[in-house]
């Protein structure tokens, strides 16, 4: 089967996207030259000023148009109260929960030495200097309840308790083994039997 | 829940087999390479997606074929009809239940308990620690879903952990802060796990006693003991384990490991206070193995609400005719159970009753006796 070589290369890096696989590339790609061309430029300059328009925040490394971004900016919202998340994808989550008026504090990621992620490839450095220049109260560690999680949760409040902050976690969670790939590594195989839900 | 029947194709020795069962006791007769304990291992693939002799499917499929197939019914409220099917052209296996597809092991776990006593159950009483830590963590995680979770959690922990202590020891890492971080992390979980197994424990050994002294007719008396922290019995594990944690950093950093936690506990089996590793004769731990899984069908069937299907592989040719017939009397109680034997002469005291089913397999025929 030959395919022409257009059609190839667009499925090849559509297949590059995160949980796309290369069927969903096929259809997206044959969804895309079947589309009109207004409806092509559209997403092509929509996918361009991502790139373009958009950049990090200087001080929370949230996602912004400016170089402060409009929560940083903004002098309704509680400058003396940080959120640290671990990606900008949960100030969004966080943000519609409409509880929250403080500030942010995006990581980049979390703690992990499996793959070589130490506190250097973090925003940590960026977060300790926030204490010289603004007014401080309280540091709330928002980070997702897993292994890595709370190790980088534990490393935090380490750094920052010593400086009189309040330091608060959200309650540790649960990680369920879910497929069956997962079940092998973790050799945990029939363990997981039978488990009841609590 | 019964299984009713059960067709193979292509699966292990059997090219087309059918097979209906009781839901009562089952006994599966046969010689040698006759197939007997792949039938079990087939009702353990419905339930569990899996073999429980290998890790690979290939190692399953008929020698010269492509694909196995294995078809279930189980009797419930409502029926439940299961398809396990492999390809070896694909490497793929599906999993169907009632035509629909289920691809994560968390959506058919638990559907169909199972327990499986085995000639392998040997290094459960015989064995290292990680054996007896892989029995008790599998009845655990089947019985609280808060527990699996924390395993794995700590078992991450783990290697992170261990990860970490190389890069430092290669020197790409000097930051010792980020290991005090993750030796919190192992301390936390870690003496969350040590709890929840003090409760287990507790509570797992008088179903033991229970089931040990049905067998035996209360003529030795067994015990547990949870063997943690390097032999700890007091009330604060914490202090404890940071304690043993300081003890052991130089020695952690030199040898690149993670020395102190529940990853090295142990369990200590004994009979009326003498060790029965060092001690026991091959009846007393053959007794003690089977006793352990009887507490584990008594202890699942109580905590899940669900009586699990029992499977019994080649286990009175090792036992002695009196506790044999003990053993056949207590799984009157159990419900189904599908028992292997390879001669049935050898066992008429098991008292077969017109509700059990005796299949015999004989160079691929299958007859009912
Ligand atoms: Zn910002």
């Amino acid at each position: 089967m030959q395919i022409a070589e257009p059609l190839q290369i667009a499925i090849e890096e559509l297949s590059k996207l995160p949980s796309i696989g290369r069927k969903t590339a096929q259809r997206l790609a044959i969804h895309l030259l079947k589309s009109d061309i207004d409806a092509v430029e559209k997403l092509l300059s929509a996918i361009q000023n991502l790139k373009t328009k958009l950049r990090f925040c200087n001080r929370c490394f949230n996602i912004s148009t400016e170089d402060l971004c409009d929560i940083c900016s903004n002098h309704k919202r509680d400058h003396s109260l940080i959120c640290v998340v671990e990606e900008a994808s949960d100030v969004i989550a966080v943000e519609k929960s409409n509880e929250y008026h403080g500030s942010y504090h995006v990581l980049a990621g979390v703690l992990s030495p499996l793959s070589g992620v130490g506190p250097e490839s973090l925003h940590i450095k960026e977060l300790l200097k926030r204490f010289e220049t603004e007014e401080i109260q309280e540091i709330i560690l928002a980070l997702n309840p897993d292994t890595e999680g709370e190790a980088t949760s534990l490393y935090l409040a380490k750094l920052i308790k010593p400086l009189g902050v309040k330091v608060s976690r959200i309650a540790r969670g649960l990680p369920i083994g879910g497929d069956l790939e997962f079940a092998d590594e973790a050799t945990i195989g029939r363990a997981v039997l039978g488990r009841i839900t609590l | 829940m019964i299984l009713t029947s059960v067709k193979l194709k292509n699966f292990r020795c059997h090219k087309d087999i059918s097979l209906s069962f009781s839901e009562n006791l089952n006994y599966i007769v046969g010689g040698n390479g006759q197939g007997k304990t792949a039938i079990l291992e087939s009702i353990y693939y419905l339930c569990t997606t899996k073999s429980h002799n290998t890790n690979s499917d290939i190692e399953v499929l008929k020698f010269g074929e492509n694909v196995f197939e294995i078809f279930g019914s189980f009797k419930n409220l409502v029926n439940d009809e299961v398809r396990v099917i492999y390809s070896s052209e694909e490497n793929k296996k599906r999993y169907l239940q009632n035509g629909k597809h289920k691809h994560r092991l968390s959506e058919v776990i638990g559907n169909y308990p199972i327990v499986l006593l085995t000639p392998v159950d040997h290094s459960i009483t015989f064995g290292y620690p990680g054996d007896r830590r892989k029995f008790f963590d599998s009845i655990y995680c089947q019985a609280s879903a808060a527990y699996l979770g924390l395993l794995v959690d700590y078992n991450r922990t783990i290697r992170q952990r261990t990860s970490l202590l190389y890069s430092i020891r290669e020197n790409r890492n000097k930051n010792f802060s980020e290991l005090d971080a993750w030796t919190q992390k192992l301390l936390e979980t870690g003496a969350e796990l040590i709890n929840y197994r003090k409760n287990f424990f507790s509570e797992f050994e008088l179903f033991v006693k229970q089931a040990h002294s049905e067998i035996l007719n209360g003529n030795e008396n067994p015990g547990l003991t949870y063997f943690y922290l390097s032999g700890y019995d007091g009330k604060d594990i914490k202090d404890r384990f940071a304690e043993l944690l300081e003890a052991k950093r130089e020695d952690e950093l030199r040898r690149c490991a993670c020395l102190v936690g529940p990853h090295k506990d142990d369990f200590i089996f004994d009979i009326n206070g003498i060790n029965l590793k060092t001690f026991g004769s091959q009846g007393q731990h053959k007794t003690f193995q089977v006793a352990l899984r009887f507490a584990e069908f008594f202890y699942l069937k109580e905590k899940t609400g669900k009586a699990p299907i029992f499977l019994l592989d080649d286990v009175f040719g090792e036992l002695d005719t009196a506790r044999s017939v003990r053993i056949s009397e207590n799984l009157r109680r159990v419900g189904q159970t599908f028992i292997t034997l390879t001669d049935f002469t050898d066992i008429s005291y098991l008292h077969k009753r017109s509700t059990d089913t005796v299949i015999k397999l004989m160079d691929g025929i299958v007859t009912y006796a």
